[in-house]
């Protein structure tokens, strides 16, 4: 399979050299995914909404309002020409970077939250964090794709800058779990990207290098520490710190083969696991369809996987398998990352679960990624066989 | 390596990252299932014990001495309760139950389980207020609560014990939780299992706020057994008045002795003499010291010798030593009476008052701390003390601990009658009918917890324990009945020490006896003294209770008029033939019947904190001695006055008020020694009987009938021989006759028998009364042809055993035999021992 790693010139929409058909099966797996997690966020919202005697729908609706959004924003990135795109990179990245500035002189805590991530507009509330990820995707992509392989010294400065600065200020928030994805993030576009194996080595040095460094000029905060050792001895902290993963952990666990049963689940109908509907949303799913419905659900997600690879083989140009691969990478860690934590083989990172877990921002922003890389897609070079349209 | 590699390669870290998932998602939801389902049910049911009712305790005749009501009490769950918000809800607690606001933040923050009972009797109005209040009052529950109430308050209260908050130990044990209260003492701690009852439960089905959405299941408690006792609590209630207007009695008679003695001699007139004679020895003293120096010196040429001058130092007397119980300064109560103990708290920097005859005032000047010891310095007069805790000074005081700011000190009366204690036992089967120990206790008073004053003022005279199972005591001559029974049962009597014209002078040696006498009729010379001479060859003295002598005795005579000297021969005569071929071990038979009757070891009682007692042996002075214990001198063999002293009750031999009933009950009862109970049985909340605590029997202990016939008689004469112009009679008798030989007991005084007893506590070797301590003995038996009553009694320092002992069991006996009507006032007897 050839690819061209030369930057091509822009392809208008006028001047498509592939049918303009959308991948079916991503984009049918994205819905199914997006409904199922409707039907979870609801099944762990309602009995409590309930219980307070407010509308059981309530956290559904408005979930629902920004699945409505996100849609839209993925049908519209899937039309628009990624080349086109990658032009605004820069302005992007650095609106995305004084968006996370902006965090810290109007920024607000989530409920139940110690860190600031929030950006209240009005009539939204969202986190610049995500908004960031995406950001440095593009980034990451527009610098790679203007070298050729093997990289140069000089590119992986680049990059490590790119990503340095908001993650940096991500740190201060400060947002672990984020700053874990913008690494490994990194280091994948960086190994796709053509790095020599001695980079990817002192990628990997440097980043052991920063973790513990991070841990040993106590730049941490306790919070996340307590989570951290929390994870590692769950029975010192029963009650306190890691009660959210134990019970997350009975809930998935009493599941069995085949789930307690759809609105059955008593972990998640009496509430034992807080914030069930974003963080921990995978329990839902546990509880009630059990190993046979969290496998399909993981099942799910790796198709997409298995589209966004296959998406990134068929890329026009290097920018678009970069940024394909970038979001296929950030996928992967976030899935890998929150159902881990669920099952308690991850420590707590507040990392939600792409396209099921509650929370408009986030949803909005991986719609908008899945849509970069279904544009990818939609202008792909033909297939052997494949004709141009026009 | 080409891109479409490393895209493979990145898709094999992704298959292999969800894999993970999946590999793990098997393990728990397949391999692990059953574990998380039976944690996802824990999850959701809160299981809340719900306390049995503990038994009731009834006596003999099922009159209740110990129930239980029902009460509301407020109950933190600490689950529901933020930790930042432990010390807002114990101020608002505190304030609102007018109670110490910290003390309840350290019972929350150091509880033992998840929930932490902070009230146990709220009124209607209190409960009401909490449940409505939650806000202020986050995670407290109101719940109904047994509580414990002793309706009859002090009466039996050694018997019943108290209950209260169990122990880490406790805990282990099944239906103990943080708010179940256990028995500590008496049968409630001895029956604490059966009294217990089986814990039942409730479960609620919870959400993840523990807020309680419905009932799921609820386990009925069985309520605990219920104990009938042998006590009669009439009896009882009879007991304990006797006990403490005897020790009224005694303490008041302790005073007029003392003013009696300041009337023959002032205090002036005596701290003279004292003074004069306290010079006096002083200056032979020195003149010794000087001759030995002068001896000395005799091979040094160089000293003068004539020069020498006499110059004793000033001799300075202690009044407090010298006048003894006469001193002052001792402690009084607002009656004028004597008591054994005071507490006083002196403030620092500020004056305490010390009560006494002439009252002193004491002034904690200063609190130094010296090597993390504290030490105060008080002034007392123009005299000033520097102290540590436990140091005795100033005679009458001693420290019971120095605080920061303060020193409590307790203020003492050595010679002041301190507690007397009682225990009325069924000689047929062991049954214990009444028992008791004052200064006593109301139970209910355990109930909420006593106050710390509260508990300091009833555990500075020990009140919390059961003295007839838990005092030691030097039985004396009550235990005179054992050497009497071995001279019998043995046919073992003393040698022949003549009578009249053939007294011998017993200090001559080819003058001593070497014929013993041959049967228990046969007259003993009881004198006032007794030498004798030991193996070792020193020669020893001892004195009888009565100096003027007895006169001639026989075996009976001695036990009634309790004649030290037939007993100690009897002994001595054990002692010398103890290396005989007649096969008995002579050294070890006094002891053998002393433990055969059940003493040295815990009659088997069911009550806890039972003691041994002690009879003592040569092997026992040997392991005491290598173990450098002061019970014993720190050199020299076990002798024959060792065993002297054991045949009269004294050295080191010790008992329970109640070893000694349970042993004159199998002398009286022809042989028989019962294990003592005060449970008969167990019955359920209907009555019906859930268990028969039998009878039992420790050993049959093989007496002649003639033996018990005799003894029966002999303890009635000691009651009711009035004695004639040469014969002392009966030492009981004064407790019985009045002087002009008037029965004072009342109808059926021919059927009561007993024995006296004084035992030393504190020897005077001047015998001047003032100095002696003595603890006060009476057994008494009645009806002596049958006996259904064995009483004995012990007042602790209260001196002779004729003179308060027995008046209290004159009462007790009056009691038994003739009703309440029959009891006739208390007054003092004649001192005998």
């Amino acid at each position: 399979m050839a690819i061209d790693y030369r930057d091509t010139k822009p392809i208008s929409f006028m001047h498509r050299e592939a049918p303009l058909k959308p991948d079916l099966i991503l984009v049918l797996t994205y819905i199914v995914i997006t409904a199922f997690g409707l039907l979870m966020i609801y099944s762990a919202t309602a009995p409590g909404l309930e219980s307070r005697g407010l509308d059981p729908t309530g956290e559904l609706k408005e979930q629902a309002i920004f699945v409505v959004i996100g849609f839209i924003v993925f049908g519209i990135v899937s039309w628009m020409d990624l080349t086109e795109i990658r032009g605004f990179t820069t302005p992007i990245y650095f609106v995305s970077v004084l968006l996370l500035v902006l965090v810290f002189l109007v920024g607000e805590s989530g409920r139940g939250d110690v860190a600031v991530r929030w950006i209240d507009i009005g009539f939204l509330r969202f986190q610049p964090s995500e908004v960031a990820k995406v950001a440095v995707i593009l980034a990451l992509a527009s610098l790679l794709a203007a070298v050729e392989p093997p990289l140069r010294w000089i590119t992986i400065a680049k990059s490590l800058l790119i990503v340095g600065l908001p993650a940096g200020l991500i740190f201060l928030q400060p947002d672990l779990g984020t700053m874990l994805v913008f690494a490994f993030v990194l280091i994948a576009m960086l190994f796709v990207g053509g790095a020599t194996a001695r980079q990817l080595a002192f990628l990997a040095v440097a980043t052991i290098i920063a973790t513990v460094g991070v841990f040993q000029l106590n730049l941490i905060r306790d919070y996340q520490i307590n989570r951290l050792t929390a994870f590692v001895d769950p029975g010192a902290h029963e009650l306190t710190l890691s009660y959210n993963q134990i019970q997350s952990e009975i809930a998935i666990g009493s599941g069995g083969m085949f789930g307690k049963g759809l609105f059955e689940g008593s972990q998640t109908n009496l509430q034992f696991v807080p914030v069930q509907s974003s963080d921990f949303i995978f329990t839902a799913v546990g509880e009630q369809f059990g190993f046979v419905g969290s496998a399909v659900v993981i099942a799910l997600i790796g198709i997409m996987l298995w589209r966004l690879l296959m998406i990134a083989q068929r890329a026009r140009n290097r920018f678009g398998y970069l940024v394909t691969m970038g979001v296929a990478a950030m996928l992967a860690f976030h899935v890998f990352i929150n159902i881990g934590m669920t099952v308690r083989i991850m420590p707590v990172t507040g990392l939600p679960l792409p396209f099921m877990s509650s929370g408009g921002t986030f949803f909005v922003v991986m719609s908008a990624a899945l849509g970069l890389a279904h544009s990818s897609w939609i202008r792909r070079p033909p297939a052997p066989g494949e004709g141009p349209t026009t | 390596m080409t891109s479409g590699v490393r895209t493979s390669i990145l898709g094999l870290v992704f298959a292999a990252l969800l894999g993970v998932l999946v590999l793990r998602l098997w393990t728990m939801q397949v391999t692990d299932a059953e574990a998380y389902e039976t944690r996802a049910l824990h999850n959701q049911v809160r299981i809340v014990p719900t306390p049995a009712p503990r038994g009731d305790i009834f006596d003999a005749n099922m009159v209740k001495l110990a129930g239980t009501r029902s009460a509301l009490a407020a109950v933190v769950d600490l689950a529901l309760v933020e930790n930042g918000e432990l010390e807002m809800l114990s101020r608002n607690l505190a304030a609102f139950l007018d109670e110490d606001s910290a003390s309840i933040l350290d019972d929350l923050e150091n509880a033992r389980g998840p929930q932490v009972t902070v009230a146990r009797d709220l009124t209607e109005y209190q409960a009401t207020f909490l449940a409505e209040h939650r806000e202020t009052f986050p995670g407290v529950n109101i719940v109904p609560q047994p509580i414990r109430v002793y309706p009859l308050g002090e009466v039996g209260a050694h018997v019943l014990g108290y209950i209260g908050r169990p122990t880490a130990e406790d805990l282990e044990r099944e239906n103990v939780n943080g708010n179940t209260n256990v028995g500590k003492a008496g049968v409630e701690a001895f029956y604490d299992e059966q009294l217990l009852g089986t814990e039942g439960l409730v479960q609620y089905q919870v959400d993840a706020e523990r807020k309680v959405l419905s009932l799921a299941a609820e386990e009925a408690p069985t309520a605990g057994g219920s104990l009938v006792l042998t006590i009669d609590i009439e009896a009882q209630a009879q007991l304990q008045q006797s006990l403490k207007d005897g020790l009224l009695l005694a303490r008041s008679d302790e005073m007029e002795q003392r003013a009696s003695e300041l009337a023959k001699q002032s205090i002036a007139e005596r701290l003279v003499e004292a003074q004069i004679e306290a010079e006096e020895q002083a200056r032979q003293d020195a003149i010794a010291d000087a001759s030995t120096a002068e001896e000395s010196s005799a091979t040094d040429p160089g000293v003068d010798d004539d020069d020498v001058v006499l110059d004793p130092e000033p001799v300075k007397v202690d009044p407090a030593t010298v006048l003894a119980s006469l001193y002052p300064g001792l402690p009084i109560d607002s009656n004028g009476v004597c008591v054994p103990v005071q507490r006083v708290t002196v403030p620092l920097g500020g004056d305490a008052s010390l009560s006494g005859v002439d009252p002193r005032f004491i002034r904690l000047d200063s609190i130094a701390d010296t090597d993390g010891t504290l030490f105060a310095t008080f002034t007392i007069g123009q005299e000033k003390f520097t102290v540590k805790d436990n140091q005795s000074f100033a005679s009458t005081l001693q420290v019971l601990e120095v605080q920061e700011d303060k020193v409590i000190l307790y203020h003492l009366d050595k010679w002041c009658p301190v507690r007397a204690v009682g225990t009325v036992l069924d000689p047929t089967d062991g049954s214990v009918i009444a028992m008791a120990s004052y200064p006593s206790y109301d139970p209910t008073a355990f109930v909420d917890g006593l106050s710390d004053d509260q508990w300091a003022e009833l555990s500075t005279v020990s009140a919390f324990q059961n003295f007839a199972v838990q005092g030691l005591y030097a039985p004396a001559s009550t235990f005179k009945t054992v050497p009497y029974v071995l001279a019998m049962e043995e046919n073992y009597y003393p040698m022949d020490r003549g009578l009249g014209d053939k007294q011998l002078v017993d200090d001559e040696q080819e003058g001593l006896p070497s014929v013993p006498l041959t049967s228990d009729t046969d007259e003993y010379n009881c004198s006032g003294e007794f030498k004798f001479e030991l193996n070792d060859g020193t020669t020893q003295t001892k004195r009888d209770w009565l100096s003027r002598g007895h006169g001639g005795l026989d075996l009976h005579g001695a036990l009634v008029e309790s004649c030290d000297l037939y007993f100690w021969d009897i002994a001595l005569r054990l002692w010398e033939e103890r290396k005989d071929d007649s096969g008995l071990d002579k050294e070890n038979l006094l002891q053998k019947y002393a433990r055969d009757f059940g003493f040295g070891t815990a009659s088997g009682i069911d009550l806890p904190f039972e003691r041994d007692g002690l009879v003592p042996d040569r092997a026992w002075f040997q392991a005491e001695q290598s173990a450098d214990s002061p019970r014993v001198r720190p050199d020299g063999p076990w002798v024959g006055g060792d065993l002297m002293d054991i045949a009269v009750g004294q050295g080191a031999m010790l008992t329970t008020p109640l070893q000694m009933a349970n042993g004159y009950a199998a002398m009286v009862n022809g042989g028989t020694l019962f294990e003592p109970r005060v449970v008969s049985h167990i019955v359920d909340s209907e009555g019906n009987t859930i268990e028969t605590l039998p009878t039992t029997i420790v050993r049959e202990i093989d007496i002649s009938p003639r033996t018990v016939q005799w003894l029966r008689a002999d303890l009635q004469r000691v009651v009711n021989d009035l004695g004639s112009a040469d014969k002392y009679g009966g030492t009981g008798k004064s407790a019985f006759y009045d002087s002009r030989g008037t029965n004072i007991f009342g109808e059926g005084v021919e059927t009561i028998g007993g024995k006296t007893g004084t035992g030393e506590v504190i020897k005077s070797p001047g015998s001047e009364a003032f100095r002696e301590v003595d603890n006060a003995w009476f057994i008494g038996v009645a009806p002596i042809n049958n006996p259904e009553f064995v009483v004995s009694i012990v007042v602790e320092r209260g001196g002779s055993g004729g003179r308060v002992a027995a008046p209290i069991a004159r009462q007790v006996l009056q009691y038994l035999m003739n009703g309440p009507e029959g009891v006739t006032e208390l007054r003092a007897g004649l001192d005998a021992d």
